[in-house]
């Protein structure tokens, strides 16, 4: 009787199981393709992936990291949505509320801050490598362009969401950094009233930044990045051409294909053909990437606990707009070109950051050769390496000056005096 | 399958170890954030406080208490204030935890009841960060970014400057002291000061300085006041040689108005035994300090010989009026010949030996130096304490002190003293040594003591920039100036009586009595004689009442109008048919209560309250009722103790006390004349 019960809880709990998961625990390379093809979630994943691209060494994870740092922000985001008041000084209270009263609260807002720093520096790594490694090459130009959209988003949700605290460091880093947007021709002004919703920093302007950094660019954001991802999928990870033996080599061990694949014939994915790679180069995406990735996600939330735990975010006074501090900085990020505003209001402000921009945008279609694609620095592309990383060394020096080196009146200090 | 294969499709057991590292990693960190949230510091406190309250309370008292878990907090939306300190400060508010450790401690003192917290909080008045829930971020130390950590004791009183705006705030004396030696040193002359709108500040007219001062005098005043006068409540303007001697030339070129004639006056006649009687009769030390002891109000006289020219102090004292419209100083009626004592003896008792005989007045006619002097006198603001017509009218020359108390303290300079950059701190060493912050300043030093100068900063660290809620602000009652007009204005305005009487609170505070119910206390005549020649009524109070030298007529002008004009209804309907069996009832009254121990009847009894040998001529009967009845109602802080009487017992005392010094009364008690 009790045997018979049981056998029939099995059954049901497994009808429930295959209404949700149509294929179970994958036991063979079948299964694991199908439960890759048919999750919703996982199917931005291919079925199987090269195994030279699963190496860390390659693609150091960071797209993947930042995509983590993205989920996590969006979920701490969420929950502090519901403590966060937009209105000032409402809002520099519920600050302290989150430290003092809310359970976790400080936790959730460290977790938060530190998560966006470290989106944006992991944002800025990734694109980097994506360069080093001439990933950008065609066919991937516009997911390069798209990529560059989404660092731009990055850095429009740090800017926004360090408004949103209310005290003395956000008031006057947004002020300095939207003086800096004023510094535009023609424009600047109305650009800066329009972010602003108004001539100075009030009330408009919190609100005005806060259905931005909650609604507006996370929408775009999330747009983007499937975009970003979606491409991916169907182009490939590059790297993994590389490691494709030529034609010629595999055509003597496999048969030359007959086949022909319907869909296939529509997809623009470059490769060789299907019977052309050595199949000991692919792996099966589940579990050999999935895991990967698990682990992945699991060391940045270790670190990002360990962090918040340990480091507290900024909160200075509550915001003073009679009081300027001296010297008053904008976001990290964006002192490099604070930097430059100190020298030149008009090249710090506009003119590089415009260039800066354009050339990235541009970049994959000037540099068009398909030499050196795939592997960190390749000797053919020497030049152009060499250029983007004196840019962005150049880049990151300023914005280290900016942040450690400069103090009361942008004067020269020592940070450790 | 294929063996190949199957190595592909599982993960390499490298990775299972990272898994199993990463998984526990998470676990225990996950862990340690359950723990941190578990062990927060206001939660061991609670867990602390429960422990203490089984062995403070009994078990009753116990299973009558609320039981502590979780955050309390006060919320003030009028003043913008969420204080969160009961959550660890448990026995607040209970007396069971008088004396108990710190932070469950019952609060001391009857503070809480006469500012429930409830409606104050508790950051109203210690400051520190109220939202905070752990002892370093509620800033009980000063804490990065807390713009008001909180107050050591030894200042909280600036925060009861915040609501309590009167100059004389109760329970708060170092505020008091504070705020009353700002007015006693005029800084409202230099600076606007919120809280002392419309109080005035005026040093010596200098229009005719010039026949006034000895240039020798005049020179080391200039220098350093403090060395003619410690007193001086003029501070040292560090002015440099040159700028002492323009000055010097500028100020004894001013002579608008010559002394009065005193031609006819023999000063060989001069009996200066008879003016040191003068001296003595006028109580001129009531208000002016001679050898240190004496009065205040006055300029002490101690070398005053040095100071001024013999004709002008003749002439002064003649008429002082004339010269200084404002002064407190009242016109004695004198003749020429008592003048002349008076002047003779201070001019030559109170005089160093090197003074040296008495220049001629010398004319400065070097338009250059007059210019200079000139320049100074503008330049250093003399004119926000000095009048002087003529020159241009420079305001007030320092800068407003509104907000003081929230000036960013690190804006603020401090030259090279050592202390911590706090408002407060700035504050006290801008009072004590302006000179010292590393920035030219035009403030003058005034040689406060520490303890003085750390007063004057409390009382002005109680003026914020923001102003509080007006249901929270007691204001200063602003006095209404009292001016009469007619014949008793005249003989108010030559006898300077409210230079230390008051009218609606208007007026001095030297005397003791003020002068708004007077007519309904003293008897018409007893104030007439009295005006002509005033005694001690207080043998133990030290400042008198000066022999003006009045006219008859006069005291009996005054007499009148007290006796018809300040007057209180209510004293003056008293029955004062007294029956001879209610004053005996009343003489015994006066033995069992004691009030010999301060009264002197006679030539018994104590030196603290005013004597009564001839209360009955004096004071008018149904005063004696009032006052015995409710003392505190008139004086609330009079010594007279409050013996709650009843109606007949007072009606007794008051019988008794009448029939003290009078004939006619005497009669009624058996010609017993005391």
């Amino acid at each position: 009787m009790s045997q018979t019960l049981w056998n029939r809880t099995l059954t049901w709990s497994g009808a429930v199981r295959r209404s949700v998961s149509r294929v179970g625990w994958p036991a063979t390379d079948k299964d694991r393709a199908a439960a890759m093809i048919s999750s919703l979630f996982l199917h931005i994943h291919p079925a199987r992936v090269s195994r030279h691209v699963l190496k860390p060494a390659y693609t150091c994870a960071l797209g993947l990291i930042a995509g983590v740092l993205f989920v996590v922000l969006s979920v701490t985001g969420l929950a502090l949505m519901l403590y966060y008041v937009p209105y000032p000084p409402e809002a520099y209270r519920s600050m302290k509320d989150l430290q003092f009263v809310v359970t976790f609260g400080i936790v959730l807002r460290n977790m938060h801050r530190w998560s966006a720093h470290a989106m944006v520096m992991v944002v800025f790594l990734h694109m980097c490598r994506v360069f080093w490694t001439g990933s950008y090459k065609p066919p991937r130009e516009f997911n390069w362009v798209v990529g560059v959209l989404l660092l731009l988003l990055t850095l429009g949700l740090s800017f926004t969401g360090y408004l949103l605290p209310w005290d003395q460091l956000a008031f006057w880093a947004i002020t300095v950094g939207t003086n800096i947007a004023a510094y535009a021709p023609v424009v600047g002004d109305q650009v800066k009233f329009l972010l602003l919703g108004g001539h100075v920093i009030g009330p408009m302007t919190l609100l005005r930044f806060y259905v931005l950094h909650c609604v507006m660019l996370p929408l775009a954001m999330l747009l983007l990045i499937s975009l970003h991802v979606w491409r991916v999928r169907k182009d490939g990870l590059s790297g993994a051409e590389v490691h494709a033996p030529a034609a010629e080599e595999v055509a003597g061990v496999f048969p030359p294909s007959t086949k022909t694949y319907g869909l296939m014939a529509l997809s623009k994915r470059p490769r060789t053909s299907v019977e052309a790679r050595d199949p000991n180069d692919d792996v099966f995406a589940w579990p050999q990437l999935l895991y990967r990735e698990l682990l992945v996600a699991l060391a940045v939330s270790v670190a990002l606990h360990v962090v918040s735990l340990v480091f507290m975010a900024p909160l200075e006074e509550m915001a003073d707009p009679t009081r300027t501090p001296n010297p008053a900085k904008a976001p990290w990020y964006f002192l490099g070109l604070q930097e430059l505003v100190h020298y030149s209001a008009l090249v710090g402000g506009v003119i590089v950051p415009t260039l800066l921009v354009l050339a990235l945008l541009v970049v994959p279609y000037f540099d068009r050769g398909k030499a050196g694609a795939g592997q960190w620095f390749a000797p053919e592309r020497r030049v152009a390496n060499a250029v983007f990383t004196t840019l962005a060394v150049i880049f990151a020096g300023l914005t280290i000056i900016g942040t450690l080196f400069r103090g009361p009146n942008w004067a020269w200090v020592w940070p450790w005096k | 399958m294929g063996v190949a294969v199957e190595v592909k499709t599982i993960a390499p057991p490298r990775l299972h170890l990272v898994f199993a590292g990463l998984g526990l990693a998470f676990l225990l960190i996950f862990s340690w954030v359950l723990f941190h949230e578990g062990t927060a510091e206001w939660r061991t406190t609670q867990a602390r406080f429960r422990r203490l309250e089984t062995t403070v309370k009994n078990p009753h008292q116990l299973a009558q208490s609320v039981s502590v878990a979780g955050l309390r907090q006060i919320w003030l939306p009028d003043l913008g204030r969420v204080d969160r300190c009961g959550t660890c400060h448990l026995g607040i508010d209970d007396p069971a935890f008088t004396g108990a450790p710190r932070p469950f401690a019952a609060h001391p003192g009857t503070w809480l009841s006469t500012h429930p917290t409830d409606r104050f909080g508790c950051t109203a008045c210690h400051d520190g960060q109220g939202q905070a829930t752990d002892y370093a971020n509620a800033a009980h130390q000063p804490q990065p970014f807390v713009s008001r950590p909180m107050r050591p004791l030894e200042t909280i009183e600036a925060n009861c400057g915040a609501c309590h705006r009167a100059l004389d705030p109760p329970d708060a004396p170092r505020l008091a002291e504070g705020r009353r030696l700002i007015i006693e040193w005029g800084c409202f002359s230099c600076h606007d000061i919120p809280g002392f709108e419309g109080l005035t500040f005026r040093g010596p007219a200098l229009d005719s300085i010039g026949y006034k001062v000895r240039p020798g005098w005049l020179s080391v005043w200039l220098g350093d006041p403090k060395s003619y006068l410690p007193q001086s409540r003029m501070g040292k303007f560090r002015l440099s040689p040159d700028e002492i001697a323009n000055l010097q030339g500028f100020l004894l070129s001013q002579r608008a108005q010559a002394p009065l004639d005193n031609t006819g006056v023999d000063w060989k006649k001069a009996d200066t035994a008879n003016g040191r009687a003068l001296f003595g009769e006028l109580r001129c030390v009531s208000c002016h300090a001679v050898n240190g002891r004496g009065g205040t109000m006055g300029p002490e006289l101690t070398r005053i010989g040095d100071k001024v020219r013999r004709p002008w102090l003749f002439s002064y004292l003649k008429d002082p009026h004339r010269v200084q419209p404002d002064t407190p100083m009242l016109r004695y009626r004198l003749t020429d010949d008592q003048l002349r004592d008076l002047t003779a003896f201070l001019y030559e008792e109170y005089s160093s030996a090197g003074a040296g005989p008495e220049p001629t007045p010398a004319t400065y006619q070097d338009a250059r130096l007059l210019a200079a002097g000139h320049a100074v006198f503008e330049r250093r603001g003399c004119a926000s304490c000095h009048q002087l017509a003529g020159t241009k009218d420079t305001g007030r020359i320092g800068p407003s002190l509104a907000g003081i108390a929230d000036r960013d303290p690190d804006e603020l300079p401090y030259g090279s003293n050592i202390v911590r950059h706090t408002t407060d701190n700035y504050i006290f060493l801008k009072v004590l040594l302006p000179d010292t912050l590393g920035q030219p300043s035009s403030m003058p030093t005034y040689g406060f003591t520490p303890a003085d100068a750390a007063k004057i900063a409390l009382a002005l660290a109680s003026i914020r920039k923001t102003d509080l809620p007006a249901s929270y602000v007691l204001r200063r009652p602003a006095p209404v100036p009292y001016r009469p007009g007619g014949k008793f204005g005249e003989l108010v305005t030559r006898y300077r009586c409210l230079s230390c009487h008051s009218v609606g609170g208007f007026g001095g505070d030297l005397s003791t009595v003020p002068l708004d119910r007077i007519g309904s206390q003293l008897q018409h005549d007893y104030v007439a004689k009295y005006l002509l020649n005033p005694g001690a009524v207080r043998v133990s109070v030290e400042a008198r009442m000066p022999v003006f030298h009045m006219l008859p007529e006069e005291a009996t002008s005054i007499a009148d109008y007290f006796s018809t004009v300040f007057l209180d209804d209510s004293i003056e309907q008293y029955d004062t048919n007294f029956t001879a069996a209610e004053t005996r009832r009343g003489e015994e009254l006066y033995g069992q209560l004691g009030c010999e121990a301060c009264h002197q009847l006679g030539t018994k009894g104590g030196y603290v309250g005013p004597e009564l040998s001839a209360s009955g001529a004096r004071l008018k009967a149904g005063w004696i009722a009032a006052w015995l009845s409710t003392p505190q109602r008139y004086k609330p802080d009079t010594l007279q103790p409050d013996y709650g009487l009843s109606s007949t017992d007072v009606r007794a005392l008051t019988a008794y006390l009448s029939s003290l010094g009078r004939r006619d009364a005497a009669k009624a008690r058996g010609g017993d004349a005391r």
